[in-house]
């Protein structure tokens, strides 16, 4: 027993030695994702191969590190932004530095910071995915979705990033009244409740319900692992938030003393090859000329998306959550 | 959290340590533990009053998650200790066969995490599930209620075990053998004398099954149960805004101290005094048909707590590696589990020490019980609400700890110090001051005899505390999802962030190896509270 206490002594100190030493300038680069690490870590260890900068990442929600970035203030550890959605990335804007023109260049304004504080890096559109045997009508905008018609049948993820985003852009398009009234009228049609988009997709694959609120990608996904059958996705064609573009995108901490390297990240985001990843891995829309989308989908510029300044969709995140509680969704 | 021997032997005296009388020393070293513990949860709820709580908590909600927080703490805590005291009798009471061997049994799926208790159902029930695919019967999954309140009882029901116990067999047998003399039948003695006898253990058992459901974030989170530890998270992770939910934290808090300041009034008043008469208790001779229902009732339980989700596990793992998914490696994992769990128990047993010490004196009774109280009421804090008050608190005051190793470790160290602490204090009470004394007398000093006769002697409490903390932080979830250092993955967190992406062959990989790791403390503990 007299020995165990300096081992005990010892032990603490290698505890306390392990925790202290971050955040300084020859410290690895360190990036919050927002997107998952399934998703992300084999681009990272790809970047890594490249250029030999060590990275770490703490993966989060996007909203979540958002918050945490705020939170955190100046005082951050993190140099690289890499969020799921514009919500979320413009929420921090203020805290990032203005992108190199010769990022910023290579894709669409539509798709990034009217400031050029963050950078769209691939594109996710929200649909409505269908069990191909459902009797119902095709909804041909936002509103027919409401329809009773659907009543029961319907399946959503309230909680979830894309689906506040997608209310964040019905606050911009129709105002806060419009959209308490859309967000009831999809309340009383008694919907069912998901976790996340991919059950929504399976579940519309099975039957268990005939149609739901999703992001385009997941029955892409839902094929590649040999589902998906009996469902298809449909991108609402009335030129309303039912077929809202929401770009991942990337942003630098405008104090991260790692600037170069930070810089190296988002390029390395807009090259082909990570491009032709999120195309062909993850069945996003690739934002920069010359990579075409996966197999089976159209092209970005077929899509009759909403004409919404995204800049401004982090300004009513939170309106939409409070939306969502006050018609009673969560 | 995890069950330990929590109350001390009923009726038992702290007696006076003589040798250690400059208590200065010890209740500086009480102080220094305790009180930056107290600040995160008070700094917090000023957060709250100062800032405001932000506007999306409606008061209908509040109503709402309180009606189901109160519902599953309720439902859970009946079951589990229904279950817990019936495998304590069996095992403790009958010549059923092999009874030693199911009483550990009935103690295992306490290294079962809640998530993956969760993760169990979901991966025995539904579609391609488990059972559907062994039976051909297809079960759908019990999303809500049912499902975390199946979930929590049946994996929570080894702590009222673990509590329940040591409380039957601190029964005087003569009362029950009066009552057996006089007539009355064996369910008539279990109700009228075993059970008034045993509600100490039980209200302790309860407690202890009722804060954790109370804090519980996994099973509910999966399971989809709305309770506030998810609205909590769900408000965390998905809105700008933190004061909603900083302040649903702050209630949640409070309930949690609610609970425990009424289950500390209860134990006061509570006790039956252990009786002189030592004899041995005859086993109660169980018929042909009896014996057949309680391996019956015995070998259900095992297979709905340990074959189960080991079944699930495994199909998993197979399933996956059949499709050619990789696991990848999970020795970083395994080793940033173990080495946090080690740090936090070794820096916990010595943190608990001078709290043990000043607790089981006789002076300063209030002082001491202020202490008690403190300890327990940091245990009862929600784990999520922790987080929540840690960052904050961090991130203004002490930023170079902020998502570190180090703080990590202190804040397991403070949620779980009540652990070590009550093993620490039951190991003291059963030593024999004289000892001390004598060693003093003998011309020792304070520190000397403190090496070489008081720790020596605590050895055993400070083993089943050290092994109790080191379990609990193995499958701690939500405190260190929002306090873990950038790129710190653990076991538990690789669990939940595959399951949460649909890789289950990885969650699986991961899930088995914290059972691994986690067996050899289990068996530690057990030992100790299960031996005779």
């Amino acid at each position: 027993m007299k020995r165990s206490i300096p081992t005990l002594v010892a032990c603490v100190l290698v505890v306390a030695a392990c925790g202290t030493g971050s955040g300084d300038a020859e410290g690895p680069l360190v990036i919050y994702s927002g997107r998952s690490e399934e998703l992300v870590q084999p681009l990272i260890d790809q970047f890594t191969a490249e250029t030999d900068i060590v990275v770490d990442v703490r993966y989060a929600d996007s909203t979540e590190l958002a918050a945490t970035l705020l939170q955190e203030g100046e005082s951050t550890d993190a140099d690289v932004f890499f969020a799921q959605d514009p919500a979320s990335l413009g929420s921090v804007a203020s805290m990032m530095g203005q992108l190199d023109s010769s990022i910023l260049d290579k894709v669409d304004a539509r798709f990034a910071d009217g400031d050029g504080r963050w950078v769209g890096t691939s594109g996710r559109v929200r649909t409505f995915i269908y069990n191909t045997d459902t009797a119902n009508a095709l909804p041909q905008s936002i509103d027919d979705v409401v329809d009773p018609a659907w009543s029961g049948q319907l399946g959503i993820a309230p909680t979830n990033g894309s689906f506040l985003a997608f209310v964040s852009a019905m606050i911009l398009e129709r105002g806060e009244a419009e959209t308490l009234e859309w967000l009831k009228a999809l309340a009383a049609s008694e919907p069912q409740d998901f976790s996340g988009n991919s059950p929504i997709v399976a579940a519309a694959d099975t039957g268990e319900i005939q149609g739901g609120l999703v992001n385009h990608y997941y029955l892409l996904r839902l094929r590649a692992e040999g589902g998906g059958q009996n469902a298809e996705n449909l991108f609402i064609p009335g030129g309303d938030v039912g077929s809202l573009v929401m770009p991942a995108g990337a942003g630098i901490l405008a104090g991260s003393d790692k600037q170069d390297a930070a810089q190296q990240f988002v390029e390395f985001l807009l090259s082909t090859s990570a491009q032709e990843y999120f195309a062909n891995e993850t069945f996003e829309f690739p934002l920069v000329e010359g990579v075409d989308p996966a197999e089976g989908l159209p092209n970005l510029d077929e899509i009759n998306a909403p004409d919404i300044d995204l800049s401004q969709l982090a300004d009513v995140l939170d309106d939409a959550t409070r939306l969502v509680s006050e018609a009673g969704l969560v | 959290m995890t069950a330990g021997p929590l109350v001390a032997p009923v009726g038992e005296e702290a007696s006076s340590r003589r040798t250690y009388r400059s208590g200065w020393v010890w209740w500086a070293a009480t102080a220094v533990v305790l009180l930056p513990a107290l600040i995160p949860p008070i700094s917090l709820a000023w957060q709250v009053i100062t800032n405001g709580t932000g506007s999306s908590v409606r008061f209908a909600r509040l109503v709402e998650l309180f009606a189901g927080t109160l519902a599953l703490t309720g439902a859970v805590t009946l079951t589990a200790l229904a279950i817990g005291t019936a495998t304590a009798w069996l095992t403790t009471r009958t010549d059923l066969p092999g009874r030693r061997i199911w009483m550990i049994v009935a103690a295992l799926p306490l290294v079962i995490p809640s998530y993956m208790a969760a993760l169990t159902i979901i991966g025995a029930t539904g579609p391609d599930g488990l059972i559907e695919t062994v039976f051909g019967v297809r079960i759908p999954t019990p999303y809500g209620f049912s499902g975390a309140w199946l979930a929590l009882s049946v994996f929570l029901a080894p702590m009222a075990h673990l509590i329940v116990t040591p409380g039957l067999r601190a029964i005087d047998p003569a009362t029950e053998e009066a009552a057996t003399g006089l007539g009355a039948g064996r369910l008539r003695v279990f109700f009228t004398v075993t059970l008034p006898q045993l509600r100490p253990a039980l209200v302790s058992a309860g407690l202890m099954v009722g804060l954790y459901t109370v804090s519980d974030f996994g099973a509910v989170s999966l399971l989809r149960f709305d309770t506030f530890t998810r609205a909590i998270f769900t408000l965390y992770a998905g809105q700008i805004d933190r004061r909603p939910a900083a302040t649903l934290s702050v209630v949640l808090m409070a309930l949690a101290l609610l609970i425990l300041l009424i289950e500390r009034r209860t134990r006061t008043r509570a006790g039956y005094r252990a009786g002189s008469t030592k004899h041995r208790r005859q086993l109660l001779r169980l018929g042909t048909g009896q014996r057949a229902v309680a391996l019956g009732l015995l070998g259900s339980y095992a297979a709905l707590a340990l074959a189960l989700p080991m079944g699930v596990l495994l199909l998993w793992l197979t399933r996956g590696l059949v499709a050619g998914n990789e696991i990848g490696s999970l020795w970083e994992e395994v080793g940033r589990s173990v080495g946090v769990s080690v740090g936090a128990a070794v820096v916990a047993v010595a943190a608990s020490m001078p709290v043990a010490m000043v607790t089981t004196w006789r002076r300063r009774r209030y002082l001491s019980e202020l202490v008690e109280t403190s300890v327990w009421s940091i245990y009862s804090l929600p784990h999520i609400a922790v987080g929540v008050a840690v960052i904050a608190f961090a991130l203004r005051f002490a930023r170079p700890l902020y998502q570190t190793v180090t703080l990590l470790v202190l804040v397991y160290v403070g949620m779980f110090m009540a652990q070590s602490a009550s093993t620490i204090q039951d190991s003291l009470r059963r030593t024999n001051p004289d000892l001390e004394d004598a060693s003093r007398g003998l011309g020792r000093s304070a520190l000397q005899t403190l090496a070489r006769v008081t720790l020596p002697l605590t050895q055993p409490g400070i083993l089943a505390g050290a092994a109790l903390v080191f379990l609990s932080v193995m499958k701690e979830l939500p405190a260190t999802l929002l306090l873990r250092p950038n790129g710190f993955e653990t076991l538990a967190i690789r669990i939940w962030s595959s399951t949460g992406e649909g890789f289950y062959t990885r969650a699986s990989a991961a899930g088995l190896a914290l059972l691994a790791v986690s067996i050899v403390p289990l068996l530690v503990m057990t030992h100790r509270d299960l031996s005779p």
